[in-house]
């Protein structure tokens, strides 16, 4: 008897299923309208914006258009992309690199190792020299440059090609159908991309929208994909919106510029670390999304990131603060772009009143200060490279890239740039979308590059937010 | 001072004080009604202050309510008195509810104290509130002033507290209004009056806490002993404060302590009233005081001279009759114009003047009857000594012809010889008597009065040590720089003789004579002191008597021939005695003597 009842209600399961299947299978065409807050002014490679989240937002869509040698897969192991095979030589100094056959510009031009030699040439100017012969190309240097694949897979190594119009062509699975700088992109399906053409036939950006209007959009069924800032993301998932969350890829951090008397010793910065809670920034102003960051890299990127646990200790932070006999508040500063950053200024200012500490909480850019609140997002997944880059920008020079670390020499790396007191780690922030419910095939990379040529539009689906995700 | 001056500033004093009186009580009357009209006017705005601060906290007692009575409230009551409740989700929501609901400030509180969501200061979130005891207090709790801290300082909170109760746990709305120039200019003010706040959230007075309804105030520091005394002892004061050296610049204060829920002083109310009006007013009253006052003393200066002119022309008048009276004119009378006090005083006189006039007749006669016994009986004493030999010499001669004609020749010869001795000597009475009688006019030259003095004593010194009297020493001391005078030398120096002669007369037991001379206010003064025994007072009134004499021997002449000289040369002489000290006679001698009433000098 219990035999047959779990045989028709495994018969009654599959006919259930069966026109879940049919409404879930791909269907070619639609529009995607995506909204992002940043101004991308140029998707050229050679023009790539220093502002980390502009440039992030410059890479998500001209990852669109263009492509790179080499991509990523889900364990950040490096990939063929527009080369199918490379190998080093034994110093990694000469890198050579097989093209993917049969890859045409959108303009209709082959891909060819001259044309990427030649974008090669365009983007960099100076460091490693790349020459292009047949379907092979080469890339030397005279340093050694063993993560050069995986480097390769982010930032704005695209492949590109200047058309004798100007414009800029790519091998994408979208092209350039209308630009509209800091306003609007559109763009259209590459019917002749080499991995097949993308679902959607058009994907709409629009630049510069409001994290509020964003989710009015949203809500109105205007936008099919819009952002998500860590405060959005609890709420819009209560009222049922669907939403996405990345990895945490940016470190929200303190950096202290040294040069200030205020700031000279280090058990001023160490008095300023241990009066924060972190634990009330990540759970309340971030919503519990991403992590309290005690470490430069997150778990996830490096794996030993929960070696650096660190308690916030308001008795040690007044004894170090009242050693220095300090005078004046400290000056701390954020990016008035950063609609976070405010807030998470002002939290760190009430936690270090708490420990005695002074802190004038101000926008940058409106004069000299003791520490900035930044947010660093980690361009590459390796960790040691993570580490070099988090070091150079944070400037703290003393950090040499190392060469093919071991994890213990990364964690030693780490510990030792932690222990100056000179960045002050606060939260790792993950990136976050709302997504309208007939968005399917959703599936971005962990740290957050999109990966639309596989996503497609449910036509019967409301257009409105709303839906199951 | 002439009685005329003296009734003209009498006059002019008294309508000066009379306007000044009259100004200061205008100016002082209208300054005590315009500080009346300023207290009611302050009084009003206190009371309409109170009013407001009561309708305020009235609104935002019903807006906190309002929002603890939305079901959105409710829902986050209950979620939040869940076991496993996470207030993160809530932690923006003050904001939005205090912007909808009008409310400057707003938290929410959890059962345990702990901040949900801050609108005023979101990243305050997680700690605990700080409650003042009894905030936390049933429904019918009103608003109250509370201190409100804020990122940037703090702040006066017009605060309303409401718990939403849940199972037993109560999540709190902490609502407020700010108190700052927004609520300073939503008072009605009448013109010239302004309301400060001062913000009581310093240890100590601080100028940036002082505001009015357009911002911080200006030269706050003028305030700050205000402030202070209001800090020291938080009760209604009121205070002048003159913002620059123009007295129209002082505003009064009224302060009113602004307290909190547990008695500490949280803010001072400051209702300024502007003096500028009142200024004015008394400045244009003293103006007018001034122009009236100046006016009315011109005024009253003509007044007062032609009123003290009529008043003062009647005595003037009898005082010029009285010096002519007093310059030997007895028949001068003033005249009678009226019959008040002025002319019954020139009555007065009139018939003073008339009874001098017979009183001095009589006196005159009772004189001159009085000297011509004098004289009768000097002359009868005089002439007595020689008549008596006389007598005696011719009864002689009478007897010896009788009795002895043998010796009558003899006889005859002696008393001839007598006779014609005592005849001289009447001869010479007489001739004395004559010399007086005929005082020759003093003949004017330039004389040294010192050499005068030492002539003068040169003659006597001889018989100042003479043998068998009792010797005098002089003293002379004599200003060399005497100025010459104009007298008869020979006169002169007979009255020095005179009064030299008299002080050995009066020193028969010998002292020291001295003469001493100077310049007195531009007379000669000549000084003949004895050291004899002195005169009572009687007789120095008939010193200078013609023919009196106090000495057995003498005429009484001496001292009136030297009154005689000094009197011609136009001088002053006086004595000065005391009996048993000595006796001192004073000479006053003009450097020239006045020229005689018929306008020529005597030659």
């Amino acid at each position: 008897m219990r035999r047959i009842v779990l045989l028709f209600l495994a018969g009654v399961s599959l006919l259930a299923a069966l026109p879940l299947h049919a409404e879930t299978r791909p269907h070619y065409g639609g529009a995607l309208r995506v909204e992002l807050r940043a101004r991308v002014a140029s998707l050229d490679p050679r023009e790539w914006p220093s502002d980390a989240r502009e440039a992030a937002a410059t890479e998500k869509l001209a990852a669109l258009v263009f492509e790179r040698l080499v991509r990523l897969d889900e364990n950040g192991r490096p990939q063929p992309a527009l080369a199918i095979w490379w190998q080093k030589d034994a110093q990694a100094k000469r890198w050579e690199f097989r093209l993917r056959p049969g890859v045409v510009f959108d303009d209709g031009t082959p891909l060819t190792a001259d044309a990427v030699a030649a974008a090669w040439r365009l983007a960099h100017s100076t460091g490693p020299a790349a020459t292009g012969s047949g379907d092979a190309l080469v890339i030397q240097s005279d340093q050694s440059m063993p993560d050069l694949p995986a480097e390769l897979a982010r930032g704005r190594d695209f492949i590109f090609r200047v058309t004798a119009d100007g414009k800029l062509a790519g091998t994408g699975p979208f092209r350039i159908t209308e630009w509209q700088p800091r306003s609007r992109l559109v763009l259209a399906a590459n019917e002749n991309h080499w991995a097949g053409r993308p679902f959607l036939d058009s994907v709409m950006v629009g630049l510069g929208i409001s994290p509020q209007q964003q989710m009015i959009d949203l809500e109105l069924g205007r936008a099919d994909v819009v952002e998500l800032a860590p405060g959005q993301i609890r709420r819009a998932a209560l009222t049922g919106t669907r939403t996405w969350s990345s990895l945490p890829v940016e470190l929200l951090a303190l950096e202290f510029d040294v040069n200030r008397p205020a700031v000279q010793d280090a058990r001023g910065r160490e008095a300023l670390a241990l009066a924060i809670d972190r634990g009330a920034i990540w759970s309340v102003l971030l919503q519990r999304q991403g992590e309290a960051a005690t470490s430069l890299l997150p778990q996830w990127l490096s794996g030993y990131a929960f070696l650096f646990r660190t308690e916030r200790d308001l008795d040690l932070a007044r004894q170090l603060h009242e050693l220095l006999r300090a005078t004046g508040p400290l000056v701390l500063v954020y990016d008035v772009a950063d609609a976070q950053a405010r807030t998470v200024a002002d939290r760190i200012a009430v936690d270090a009143r708490e420990a005695g500490i002074a802190v004038q909480v101000s926008a940058a850019g409106t004069g000299a200060y003791d520490v900035r609140l930044v947010r660093r997002r980690f361009a590459v997944v390796e960790p040691g490279a993570a580490l070099a880059e988090l070091a150079s920008a944070f400037g703290l020079a003393e950090m040499a890239r190392l060469n093919n670390p071991s994890p213990e020499q990364v964690y030693t790396a780490e510990r030792a740039l932690l222990e100056t007191y000179r960045v002050v780690p606060l939260a790792y922030v993950p990136e976050s979308c709302a997504l309208s419910a007939r968005v399917r095939n959703w599936m971005p990379a962990r740290w957050g590059d999109w990966r639309l040529e596989d996503a497609w539009l449910d036509a019967s689906a409301p257009p409105a937010a709303g839906g199951k995700p | 001072m002439s009685f005329r001056t003296k009734l003209l500033l009498i006059f002019t004093v008294t309508v000066v004080s009379a306007v000044t009186l009259v100004a200061w009580g205008v100016t002082l009357y209208t300054r005590r009604a315009f500080e009346e009209i300023d207290a009611q006017r302050t009084e009003a705005l206190v009371a309409q202050f109170r009013q407001e601060f009561k309708q305020r906290g009235e609104e935002v007692v019903r807006r906190v309510e309002g929002i603890a009575d939305t079901e959105a409230t409710l829902r986050m009551a209950i979620e939040l008195s869940r076991p496993q409740a996470d207030p993160s989700l809530y932690v923006n929501d003050a904001l939005g509810l205090a912007n909808s609901h009008q409310l400057d400030f707003l938290e929410l509180v959890n059962n345990d104290d702990t901040l949900i969501s801050s609108a005023q200061w979101p990243a305050r979130f997680g700690y605990k509130e700080d409650w003042t005891p009894g905030e936390k207090t049933g429904k019918s709790q009103g608003a109250f002033l509370r201190r409100e801290e804020l990122p940037d300082g703090a702040a006066l909170s017009l605060t309303a507290v409401r718990a939403v109760p849940v199972s037993g746990r109560n999540l709190y709305i902490v609502g407020g209004q700010r108190l700052d120039k927004q609520f300073l200019a939503s008072l009605a003010l009448p013109a010239g009056m302004r309301v400060l706040l001062y913000q009581n959230l310093q240890p100590s007075f601080t100028a940036a806490a002082l505001t009015d309804a357009a911002g911080p105030v200006t030269q706050a520091d003028l305030i700050a002993p205000i402030v202070e005394e209001t800090r020291k002892k938080p009760e209604s004061l009121v205070r002048v404060v003159q913002w620059s050296n123009d007295p129209a610049s002082a505003e009064a204060f009224h302060t009113m302590p602004l307290m909190g829920r547990k008695g500490e002083l949280l803010g001072v109310l400051l209702v300024g009233s502007s003096r500028r009006g009142m200024v004015t007013l008394l400045n244009f009253i003293r103006s007018l005081a001034l122009l009236v006052g100046g006016v009315a003393t011109v005024l009253a200066i003509f007044v007062s001279w032609w009123v003290s002119a009529r008043v003062t022309r009647p005595v003037e008048q009898l005082a010029g009759v009285a010096r002519e009276v007093a310059a030997g004119n007895w028949s001068a009378r003033a005249e009678i114009r009226s019959r008040d006090e002025i002319g019954q005083l020139a009555a007065t006189f009139n018939e003073m003047t008339r009874q001098l006039v017979e009183q001095r007749d009589r006196l005159v006669q009772a004189e001159r009857v009085a000297a011509w016994r004098e004289l009768a009986r000097r002359l009868a004493h005089e002439l007595k000594n020689p008549l008596f030999p006389l007598q005696i010499t011719v009864e002689n001669l009478q007897r010896a012809r009788a009795q002895k004609p043998e010796q009558f020749d003899e006889i005859f010869q002696e008393s001839t010889a007598t006779l014609r001795a005592e005849l001289q000597n009447l001869n010479a009475i007489v001739g004395r008597f004559s010399d007086f009688a005929k005082m020759p006019a003093p003949r004017l030259q330039a004389v040294d009065v010192n050499e005068a003095v030492r002539d003068a004593v040169k003659l006597f010194e001889p018989q100042f040590s003479a043998v068998g009297r009792p010797s005098i020493s002089s003293e002379l001391y004599l200003d060399e720089a005497l100025p010459a005078i104009q007298a008869d030398p020979d006169l002169l120096r007979r009255a020095l003789q005179n009064l030299v002669l008299n002080s050995m007369d009066a020193m028969p037991a010998g002292g020291t004579l001295t003469i001493r001379t100077r310049n007195h206010s531009g007379v000669v003064r000549v000084e003949v002191s004895d050291t004899g025994s002195g005169l009572t007072q009687e007789e120095c009134a008939r010193l200078f008597t013609p023919y009196y004499t106090t000495k057995q021997h003498g005429t009484g002449l001496g001292l009136a021939i030297v009154q005689s000289v000094v009197s011609d040369h136009g001088g002053t002489i006086a004595v000065e005695s005391q009996p048993g000290l000595g006796t001192t006679f004073r000479i006053d001698l003009p450097l020239a003597p006045p020229l005689p009433a018929d306008g020529h000098q005597a030659s």
